[in-house]
């Protein structure tokens, strides 16, 4: 299997009492069981040095757990060959909040590059690009820099990077922290437009209103545990 | 059989990279590649004396027990006198009297011998007037030497296993040295690209690092950074190859000159050194490359 195609009612991201210890003896996760459902839009909550980081770093297979397993689509990532860890990846769309794009390559190139990267063919690359940016609203600009935009419109575009491969999650670190309220709810409503239309998505935020006004599924961390795990919640720690 | 169209995506890819990326670095790449020419130069100095060396050497097996080598400017007469002495003397065979003139129609033989041509580049060569002693016996070798050794018309005496023995420590030396400075210099040059590449490698890190993310494969990210250090290799490999044509016509009859036998190497030689140059080149480049890259991709998980 090169993707993540789930078997149904397989959870589509499973974690099996997992810890991650680093070489000094700091230990980042403990004792983390978790299941998401495919299609399922979950908060990752906590304060700064929760492991919600970790989390993330585990489920992109940029980490491995030192203790437990990870399963994405009932596969366990620690057994995935190095060589193909590049194919989980394309099914997993990650976005930050620094935006991290290309600062030298317009928002059209932004979004191609991912496609360049991974071998697309110029076809291909010529029919998605255009759609992911309409799909974000972002026709307009395509032509732009990084530079030229607002933060939503940067956000916008690492959105539909995330998105060029199809993913079957959308993984996105504080995608709101670096944006004005009204911004991050415009984005909150994309990435709610996206999860509507199946992909999977994880959401770490500090941000309290968003993640009580949406009463979705709310995983909390502390001290890289699992304190509360609460469908329909509101934000609050512990 | 049709090449796969992913893997000239692939190759395009990396080319037009690693171009850009050699573009972008250019100061540090232009200085890897004056490291790579300054080695390369060596090793094509060191290949062609040596093969030159070598070349004398197989030479020397091939002539007379006891050569002398006469001053300038000796009468007829003094020669005869000397040539009959010689003749005289115990253990000798036959004594020949070898002009300057028919020194070089020797050396012209030789190369004609080997199927080359002779090329002085049009500079005039002297070779010594010699007198040459074949003996029925060569342990009478070192008699005739000790016997010509003293006389006024003699400038210097060598019997083949002398001047064997003198080339073969010659060449010994050369390829000790040669070979131990190609390696210092070979180090410096691979820790000179292992550099650059790191510098390309930290300054596009925010790029590997999104390449990394939206699932390129370890080859999209890794190999334009080594055909960037090829394309150090290769273009260092390419002015040396230039640089060595220049020279390749004055070094022959200097050659010559030099160890007054067929010292010199062939055309055809030519055609080696280029080869040796380039593979070098390209190997050294990918080699410091591959460890600066290989480096940082085992820094990810």
């Amino acid at each position: 299997m090169s993707g993540l195609a789930a078997t149904a009612g397989e959870p589509i991201i499973r974690l099996v009492d997992v810890a991650v210890t680093y070489p000094n003896g700091k230990t980042a996760l403990t004792n983390v069981d978790l299941e998401v459902g495919r299609g399922d839009f979950i908060f990752l909550v906590g304060p700064s040095g929760a492991g919600k980081s970790t989390l993330i770093r585990l489920l992109v297979r940029e980490q491995v757990a030192t203790h437990g397993r990870v399963y994405l689509a009932g596969r366990d990532v620690a057994r995935i060959s190095r060589a193909q860890v590049h194919r989980i990846r394309r099914r997993i769309g990650v976005v930050f909040q620094d935006f991290r794009l290309l600062p030298n390559k317009t928002v059209r190139e932004n979004v191609a590059f991912a496609l360049e990267v991974t071998g697309a063919p110029l076809s291909e690359i010529r029919h998605r690009v255009p759609r992911l940016l309409s799909l974000v609203g972002l026709e307009g600009q395509s032509e732009q820099l990084p530079a030229q935009l607002s933060g939503g419109e940067q956000q916008r575009a690492a959105i539909a990077r995330a998105l060029v491969h199809d993913p079957a999650i959308l993984i996105a670190d504080e995608p709101t922290g670096n944006l004005d309220p009204v911004t991050g709810w415009e984005i909150v409503q994309l990435l709610l437009e996206i999860n509507a239309l199946g992909t999977t998505l994880v959401m770490a935020t500090h941000n309290q209103e968003i993640v009580t006004a949406l009463r979705r599924r709310v995983v909390a961390l502390e001290d890289g545990r699992i304190v509360r795990d609460e469908l329909g919640a509101a934000y609050r720690r512990g | 059989m049709a090449p796969d169209v992913g893997f000239l995506r692939f190759l395009g890819f990396t080319m037009v990279r690693a171009g850009q990326g050699f573009w972008r670095n250019r100061m540090m790449s232009l200085a890897a590649t004056a490291t790579v020419i300054l080695m390369l130069v060596l090793l094509s100095g060191l290949a062609i004396v040596l093969a030159g060396l070598n070349s004398g050497l197989s030479y020397i097996e091939s002539k007379v027990g006891v050569t002398a080598r006469l001053v300038d400017g000796l009468e007829t007469t003094a020669i005869g006198a000397l040539v009959d002495e010689v003749s005289a003397l115990p253990g000798v065979e036959l004594v020949e009297y070898v002009s300057p003139e028919m020194a070089m129609e020797r050396l012209e033989q030789a190369y004609a011998d080997r199927g080359q041509v002779l090329d002085t580049g049009g500079a005039a060569i002297s070779l010594y007037a010699s007198i040459e002693v074949a003996l029925t016996d060569p342990s009478a070798a070192a008699a005739v030497g000790d016997a010509l050794r003293d006389r006024d018309e003699v400038e210097v005496i060598t019997t083949r296993q002398e001047q064997y023995d003198k080339l073969l420590g010659v060449t010994n030396v050369v390829r000790l040295a040669g070979l131990s400075a190609m390696v210092l210099v070979g180090l410096t040059v691979v820790f000179m690209i292992v550099n650059t590449i790191r510098i390309a490698v930290f300054s596009r890190s925010r790029e590997i690092e999104i390449m990394r993310l939206v699932g390129a494969s370890d080859a999209f990210i890794r190999w334009p950074f080594i055909v960037e250090g090829m394309l150090c290799g290769l273009i260092g490999a390419l002015v040396t190859v230039l640089l060595v044509a220049f020279v390749w016509g004055p070094i022959q009859p200097l050659l010559i000159e030099i160890f007054q036998m067929p010292t010199a190497v062939g055309a055809q030689f030519y055609t080696v050194v280029a080869v040796l140059i380039v593979s070098v080149g390209l190997t050294v480049g990918m080699l410091g490359s591959w460890i600066s890259v290989r480096a940082h991709l085992a820094s990810g998980a």
